[in-house]
């Protein structure tokens, strides 16, 4: 019996599986499964977890312990599918710049690291609700990893695929609103479950029907591969840049000094 | 309300933030060299720096002071602050070009080091404060408007020393044709 669960989540279940099917169908299509080998298992692992989530809640309810236990152990399996697929969109988005890579993905995962230490300790002290503070900082880390990426393609000037980037906004979308959806849970409790986990499910259906529309266009065709310069010419040039800049630079703060004093 | 949820929808709204600012399209894509012969191009405002020192110049204003109206004597103040901006935007387009070649070299470079890679980052952005400073002083009528002659000097030296920088590479041909590739897409693409 589905006592606990309203109407309306029962419906928005079907509408995401329905929406997993279909993406997985495209994914087959279109054969993306090649490309995105990873997000194609994350898209299945979470359709199957999702049917088995709707068996258990049939069976043991929606508010008992059982029933939260084994939703927390698939969602753990399905945040593990997700952080690979997520790697793996990364590295479509960066990877061929190899120099840039190297260096973003030390950066990155320093910065998750530090957001994750950050949601530890802004959470609020105790064992209660462990694991959507856990999740909470996952989310976030994962969400800082996407916007880093992002901001990385800019300031380089790197223009990605279209479906790249849709999967990447996705994902991002997606951890933002976990976030919240968590923050909020924790704050009121047991009076914000059912609403908390519609909200997930809606947010995961926006996700999803985003990354549909990214996967259901042609694919973008991708320019050759860049050539790379050799070895010496970054490490001959790069100074030399800076130091013109720390020149400038200089010049200017007299500049903006002289105006300060004169005014 | 509970500090929890300030920090965290706080996190969450920078990071929103930033999604923003890296999604959207730079204003000024459009004009990001075609070449890297754009360069030289980019001189081509300090070329008439002579005569928009003239109209700026101080000798000039009082000598009009003296024989025209109160409101042409305005109307010359605007339309000098105007070509004082324009000029000024011009020069940070020139920099900003220099700027687009130290990305293009970093993104094609099989390594970069983060100590030269943070120290750009953080010259560019005192870089864009203290343009905007300048910009605002002048917009707000501050700034004596000669004073831009500096900074047309500093970014006509800037282009002149990286050209010869380029010059003094070995394989500058090979690098001058790998640098054309990307930088005429006015971008980087994947594959």
């Amino acid at each position: 019996m589905l006592r606990d669960i309203s109407q309306a989540q029962q419906i928005l279940w079907a509408v995401n599986i329905v929406a997993g099917v279909f993406l997985l169908v495209l994914l087959a299509v279109h054969k993306n499964y090649r490309t995105y080998a990873a997000f194609s298992i994350y898209v299945f692992l979470n359709l199957i977890l999702g049917v088995l989530a709707f068996l258990v809640y049939r069976r043991w309810g929606f508010l008992s312990n059982l029933s939260w236990s084994i939703s927390w152990g698939m969602q753990a399996l399905v945040l593990c599918a997700r952080g690979l697929a997520i790697m793996e969109v990364c590295k479509h988005l960066l990877s061929h710049y190899r120099g840039v890579w190297a260096l973003a993905w030390r950066i990155l995962l320093g910065s998750a690291s530090l957001v994750m230490l950050y949601a530890g300790l802004a959470a609020r002290h105790g064992l209660g609700f462990v694991l959507p503070k856990a999740e909470r900082a996952l989310e976030l880390a994962i969400a800082v990893v996407i916007v880093g990426v992002f901001v990385f393609l800019r300031y380089y000037e790197v223009e990605a695929k279209r479906e790249d980037r849709s999967l990447a906004l996705g994902f991002c979308l997606y951890s933002c609103f976990g976030v919240l959806n968590n923050t909020v849970l924790e704050r009121f409790l047991d009076s914000y479950v059912a609403l908390w986990n519609f909200l997930g499910m809606l947010a995961f259906l926006a996700s999803m029907l985003l990354w549909t529309w990214a996967l259901c266009k042609p694919k973008t065709e991708g320019s050759p591969k860049e050539t790379l310069l050799p070895y010496g010419v970054y490490q001959t040039l790069a100074p030399q840049f800076n130091l013109r800049l720390r020149l400038l630079n200089e010049q200017l703060v007299q500049f903006w000094k002289t105006e300060a004093t004169r005014n | 309300m509970n500090l929890t949820l300030i920090l965290f929808f706080g996190f969450v709204a920078l990071l929103l933030l930033a999604l923003g600012w890296a999604l959207r399209k730079p204003r000024n894509a459009r004009n990001l060299p075609t070449d890297p012969h754009a360069l030289e191009e980019g001189q081509r405002h300090v070329d008439y720096l002579p005569q928009i020192r003239q109209a700026l110049a101080a000798a000039d204003y009082d000598f009009l002071s003296k024989r025209v109206s109160r409101g042409a004597l305005q109307r010359v103040r605007r339309d000098r602050r105007g070509i004082a901006l324009a000029y000024l935007s011009a020069l940070r387009g020139d920099f900003q070009n220099l700027l687009c070649m130290a990305s293009v070299i970093a993104v094609l470079s099989p390594e970069v080091a983060a100590a030269h890679e943070f120290e750009r980052l953080r010259l560019t952005t005192k870089f864009a404060w203290q343009y905007q400073m300048i910009r605002w002083k002048l917009m707000a009528g501050f700034a004596p408007l000669p004073q831009l002659d500096g900074l047309s000097a500093l970014v006509s030296g800037l282009s002149v020393r990286m050209e010869a920088a380029l010059k003094e590479l070995g394989e500058r041909a090979a690098l001058t044709a790998e640098l054309a590739s990307p930088m005429n897409r006015g971008g980087l693409s994947a594959v």
